[in-house]
């Protein structure tokens, strides 16, 4: 491509990148990447963004954008415009790479629906709640199901002030229902729970700016407890059973909790003796399936598979996340500390659910300490014990208590203690018999 | 979704008898198999004794054949090179043993219409005995539960899957139940089930008397095997091997062998339970009277 050719992107370029590189960089990157390496224009400009521009946008340049509703938005947008009235605005301070960064934040929505955004460039324009703007160049991303909104390095805000919005009624849901714990899953709206305070605390929060103070703690009924978050003081104490009305659940990394909000009414009902053992929270892995995950939950099964990254690991000494080929994915090249862990997968018949076992728990269920494990390692390498480690563990029955979530994948846990599992057959066959006799 | 599929307890008796396939029509799809008890299988988690393997590959490339008897039956699994870490555990396990196996099932139908289901192992490990026992136990109760709720569901009349969920059962089993009611256009065959039960029991509970009322089944009850005193047992042992021999040059049509199935019916035919006729024909091939051109004949030489 001859240079006069390059104008209009080197142009285009510039626009974007700003001063962050200057023209005659530009076409020599430009030239590079075209004439070296023979690299098609539209890769071109993508690669040349991606690398002088801002990294924490993960958009490209690709052509026009769209103009989409805010219904029509699927989460996979790389650029489309907008145009929507302001519902609510914030300004937020986040940290990113170490360094402080102002975001603005908020939802906006025209007559089809409303959607979240985030502005990561806040430029000068300033964002009235009410007002209507055209967002350009946005792109989305789903965040648990729902569509996200984002305006990068790249985005823009205009005024739309002549044009006139009505957005449609908030929805308020349904009348209350009445639910047992047990069956609380993600997404619910309205829920009314009666049960037991089985613990409760005071803490303080800044939320958009303001403090607040936050009642938490975990309710329980006959099946199942629930941690729950009271945004104003009901005077909850422990031990004492209460009938919430109007609650709502919000999950937390597919964990669901009961959020007590304005709407939230708390009366206090007649004492409730018949709760879960929430020392013995044992569940089926389909039920966990339904529910999505929860806290301390017991589950028995079998060890049907060992995964990749267990046995001895090495972990990044600044984040303390496993490591990679001796490279930390955030941190790079670091001097590793060694670890012990399993990831396996237990199924218990009615579903399988993944769980990673740290260093303790998989020295005692393996019978493999860390300092046995680098001795073996050092004389016949880090995969023998990775093998080794499997012979131990593989088609065992083990029963493991911890916090599970759920994601695309099916439920996992992080073990917070796991034992082999003895199983009394006698007893049990005996228990079977005696059922088996009786119905026939 | 892409939830792992769970793997089911279910004894060689239930899902031997199992013919009905719910393919994938789509890709990433998984395939099942349902069973006439309503498991909808794709993985499933088997245990009891490797009794024989087979490298029908080549050296290079194996592919392990073999087969794993429980209280019931035998489940027959294949191994090759898409089961990298049971291929090379397999290499080095020696039958028989106690084995336990987890693998996806498959499903193939032969011309006359008959299904044979196998089992491709993930993994395949050596096992005790103990380990055994507590598979067996597990897998009685699952059993169990699928055959009381098949009876609770043809006892609702026409329940839908949501009826039977909001009766308690969980989606899947709904399913499953419905389905398999659904397309046998039979009822299952709760005796047989029963008795894969009982011999469970039994094989659990030595000492109690267990007694479900279903006739001594030999076939069905490997492990209930009185053998016969000294002398008398080398008479017999004589004597079937004459049977079994003639037999199988009976059976042997078409020059290449006699095929295991058919065998298996005549023998029975003849007072010769399954287990028996492996004892037997075991003792042919150290003899060097018979050998296995494959997994599924028997040839006398």
């Amino acid at each position: 491509m001859v240079n006069e050719e390059l104008t209009p992107h080197i142009q285009e370029l510039q626009r974007v990148l700003g001063d962050k590189i200057d023209e005659e960089q530009l076409e020599a990157e430009l030239n590079k990447y075209l004439n070296e390496y023979h690299v098609n224009i539209d890769a071109a400009k993508r690669g040349i963004i991606r690398k002088y521009g801002d990294t924490d946008t993960s958009t490209f340049v690709t052509g026009n954008s769209l103009v989409k509703k805010v219904s029509e938005l699927t989460g996979s947008e790389q650029n489309v415009d907008i145009i929507a009235k302001v519902v609510f605005v914030d300004e937020k301070t986040i940290t990113a790479k170490g360094i402080p960064k102002k975001i603005v934040s908020g939802i906006i929505g025209d007559e089809t629906g409303t959607v979240s955004f985030t502005v990561w460039e806040p430029g000068a324009i300033v964002l009235a709640k009410g007002s209507v703007y055209s967002f350009r160049n946005c792109y989305c991303k789903l965040w648990n199901d729902k569509v996200q909104v984002n305006l990068g390095n790249r985005g823009r805000i205009e005024s739309a002030e002549g044009i006139k919005m009505d957005l449609p009624e908030r929805q308020i849901t349904a009348a209350s229902s009445e639910i047992k714990i047990g069956n609380i899953k993600d997404g619910l709206g309205n829920v009314t729970v009666t049960g037991r305070v089985i613990s409760v605390e005071k803490r303080q929060i800044t939320a958009r700016g303001e403090e607040k103070t936050v009642f938490s703690g975990i309710i329980a009924d006959e099946t199942g407890k629930i941690q729950f978050s009271a945004w104003n003081d009901f005077g909850i104490k422990e031990g004492e059973s209460l009938c919430i009305k109007n609650a709502y659940i919000r999950s937390w990394k597919g964990i669901p909790q009961l959020n007590m909000g304005d709407r939230c009414e708390v009366s206090r009902v007649d004492a409730i003796t018949d709760v879960v053992d929430t020392t013995n929270n044992k569940r089926t892995i389909e039920e966990i399936g339904r529910i999505g995950g929860g806290l301390d939950i017991t589950v028995e099964g079998m060890v049907v598979d060992v995964r990749q990254g267990s046995g001895i690991i090495r972990r990044c000494p600044q984040c303390n996340r496993s490591m990679l080929n001796g490279a930390c994915t955030t941190h790079g090249m670091v001097e590793g500390i060694m670890d012990l862990r399993l990831k396996v997968v237990i199924d218990d018949g009615t579903g399988a659910i993944g769980a990673i076992v740290n260093r303790d728990d998989t020295e005692k269920l393996t019978g493999v300490t860390l300092q046995a494990a680098q001795g073996l390692a050092s004389i016949k390498g880090e995969s023998v014990v990775g093998r080794e480690i499997t012979g131990k563990i593989l088609m065992k029955r083990v029963s493991v208590t911890g916090n599970v979530m759920s994601d695309d994948y099916g439920p996992s846990m992080i073990v917070k203690s796991a034992e082999i599992l003895n199983v009394d057959l006698e007893k049990e066959a005996s228990a079977l018999l005696d059922e088996v006799e009786a119905s026939l | 979704m892409n939830a792992r599929e769970t793997a089911w307890r279910v004894f060689a008796t239930e899902l031997n008898s199992s013919t009905l396939e719910i393919k994938a029509t789509e890709e990433k799809m998984p395939s099942y198999i349902v069973s006439p008890l309503g498991a909808k299988i794709n993985r499933i988690l088997i245990t009891g004794v490797l009794t024989e393997k087979e490298n029908v590959g080549s050296e290079e490339e194996p592919m392990w054949r073999g087969r794993i008897q429980d209280v019931s039956g035998s489940f027959f699994i294949n191994v090759g090179k898409f089961q990298p870490e049971a291929s090379a555990a397999i290499a080095d396990i020696e039958a028989p043993c106690f084995v336990a196996a987890v693998g996806r099932v498959r499903s193939y139908t032969t011309d006359d219409g008959r299904t044979f289901i196998t089992v491709r192992p993930e993994h395949i490990v050596k096992i005790d005995e103990k380990q055994r026992n507590e598979w067996i136990l597990e897998t009685a109760k699952s059993t169990w539960k699928r055959l009381k709720d098949t009876k609770r569901v043809l006892s609702m009349g026409d329940a839908t899957e949501k009826d039977l969920v909001d009766a308690g059962m969980s989606p899947v089993e709904a399913f499953g139940i419905t389905y398999a009611l659904d397309n046998y256009g039979q009822m299952p065959d709760s005796a047989l089930y029963l008795k894969t039960i009982q011999a469970a029991l039994r094989m659990l509970l030595p000492d109690r008397n267990v007694d479900l009322g279903f006739p001594e089944d030999m076939s069905d009850e490997p492990d209930e095997i009185e053998l016969p005193e000294n002398g008398q047992q080398g008479n017999n042992a004589a004597q079937l091997e004459d049977m079994i021999l003639d037999l199988l040059e009976e059976l042997d049509t078409d020059g290449k062998g006699a095929p295991r199935e058919e065998l298996e019916r005549r023998a029975e035919d003849m007072g010769i339970s399954s287990i028996e006729l492996e004892e037997v024909s075991n003792t042919l091939m150290d003899k060097g009277l018979v050998y296995e051109p494959n997994l599924r004949y028997l040839k006398r030489i």
